[in-house]
């Protein structure tokens, strides 16, 4: 018999359910989360390794394909992340199967790490599948692999995160597609994925540097092709900043029981 | 004095849109009780049972199991809990066996012990030739045992079973009683809801009737049902069914 005053300790088997479950559920739909992204990318690699790229000479010093890569790539990890935590979130929600996550001796800290581990895998083979594609047709390559990594973990932190804000504040699935529509795509567009700072007109200038994807599609093109736009630490410190926040801002949902408790 | 299963003090809830579900109730269930708990649909039975395992926030009051607090050591709390819901709050496309495996792996059991408590309960409630199909493959019936397997897995101390025979044949029934009562007499405390009055009136020791969040009537079921008329007049009077029944007619 369990002693009942016997605090708990981090529920390491709990955890790893969670993490289990998700990527059962990631599993069902195989073509939705990887097949698609990097079909998505072998088409740019297509488009402006051969079509585009080939009337343009170089962008940065370096080929129009090796400067667009790295912002594909990032926009793939963005949207793997946040589509993986706000639909698994809101999905459970929906069916209601969250309540076996809620009446479970798991912390909220071990519910939010379980939910974000999956994101960062989901995100870390859709970002590791294009890049070897890059690498296979010689259109991109890894200046660091530790900052590549940081990148990928840290950006697909920030919006496995966000993703999990958004599935407790929908109500409905228009509400769940909203931010993508309105903020996600907007953003990850203009954030210098196909052009630089200096081609932009310098009124327009202001915009790309209060763009938060700004600093992570140039830190994930730092990594990779060491062309990076931003002063150093910028980015990396930004971004730190903001998994930091939004990780006090989850575990307070969670500990107000917000979108999850009646 | 031991410590009580399940404590509730001036326990009210009140959602968001200013709905009062529970009402200053008060209840105490002794380790090794089968208590019901009976009320017409929207007493506050539900509401009660999600306040104490951590679906519902209280507004006010306190929960405690086994001496602790519900909601300040939850997770320690939440251990000793087993929770049959009424509605089938599972994923649909997962099989029965990943639902049950899930629940004892976020109750932190480790795979062999999990592996053969699940084997135990699929062979108990005659889950095996179906653990491998999905969820929404299943009758009613099948989805009802799954759920049941689901808030065994643990072995809670304290099992809590929100109408768990609506709507199962009667083979179901009697392997569930059958089993709820023999687990019933190996110590563990069992609180049930349901429609079915002959159900508690074979099952249960103590009984509360709670209506419009307030528990009217409790005691012990001797108490209750051996009234002339027996617990369903009893229910009927405290509810105010009866006269509402009678002024229809």
């Amino acid at each position: 018999m369990q002693d009942v005053r016997k605090p708990m300790g981090v529920n390491w088997i709990g955890l790893g359910t969670i993490v289990r479950r998700e990527v059962s559920r990631m599993m069902r739909v195989p073509i939705q989360a990887f097949i698609a992204p990097w079909i998505s990318a072998l088409l740019f690699i297509f488009i402006f390794g051969f079509v585009v790229g080939g009337r343009i000479t170089t962008i940065g010093g370096v080929r129009y394909l090796e400067f667009v890569l790295p912002g594909i790539l990032m926009m793939n990890i963005v949207n793997a992340a946040f589509l993986q935590s706000s639909s698994a979130i809101y999905f459970s929600r929906f069916i209601k199967f969250v309540e076996e996550i809620l009446v479970s001796p798991l912390s909220y800290w071990e519910m939010i790490a379980g939910s974000l581990s999956v994101v960062v895998l989901r995100a870390s083979v859709t970002g590791v599948g294009i890049l070897i594609m890059g690498l296979f047709f010689g259109a991109t390559h890894v200046q660091s692999l530790p900052l590549f990594l940081f990148w990928v973990v840290s950006v697909s932190a920030v919006f496995g995160l966000l993703g999990i804000i958004v599935g407790l504040w929908s109500k409905s699935f228009e509400q769940l597609n909203m931010p993508v529509v309105f903020f996600l795509t907007p953003l990850s567009m203009v954030g210098g994925v196909f052009n630089t700072v200096a081609m932009l007109p310098s009124w327009l200038r202001w915009l790309a540097w209060s763009n938060p994807f700004f600093y992570f599609i140039n830190g994930i093109r730092g990594a990779m092709i060491g062309v990076d736009e931003t002063p150093p630490g910028l980015g990396a410190g930004l971004t730190l900043l903001l998994v930091a926040v939004l990780s006090v801002t989850v575990w307070r949902m969670y500990a107000k029981g917000y979108g999850l408790r009646e | 004095m031991p410590t009580p299963a399940l404590k509730i003090t001036n326990l009210r809830k009140v959602y968001r849109r200013g709905n009062v579900a529970v009402d200053d109730l008060s209840l105490t269930i002794q380790e090794g009780d089968f208590f019901g708990f009976l009320g017409p649909n929207g007493a506050g039975k539900s509401t009660t049972i999600h306040c104490v395992t951590g679906i519902a926030e209280p507004t006010s009051g306190t929960i405690e199991i086994f001496g602790l607090d519900a909601v300040k050591n939850y997770r320690e709390a939440r251990r000793l809990v087993g929770l049959c819901t009424q509605e089938f709050n599972v994923d649909p496309f997962a099989t029965g066996r990943q639902i049950v495996d899930w629940m004892g792996g976020y109750f932190g059991m480790r795979a062999a012990e999990r592996k053969a408590r699940i084997d135990y309960l699929m062979e108990r409630f005659e889950l095996g030739p179906h653990e491998k199909k999905s969820f929404r493959e299943l009758s009613g019936g099948l989805k009802r045992r799954v759920i049941l397997a689901r808030a065994l897995v643990n072995d809670p101390k304290l099992l809590i079973l929100d109408e768990p025979t609506a709507g199962v044949d009667v083979e179901l029934r009697r392997i569930l009683w059958r089993y709820l009562q023999e687990i019933n007499s190996d110590g563990r405390t069992i609180l049930l809801t349901s429609h079915y009055l002959e159900e508690v009136e074979r099952l249960c020791r103590d009984v509360a009737i709670v209506n419009k969040g307030k528990i009217v009537r409790q005691g012990t079921k001797d108490e209750i049902a051996g009234a002339p008329g027996g617990l369903e007049e009893a229910y009927l009077a405290v509810t105010g069914a009866q006269a509402e029944h009678v002024a229809g007619q």
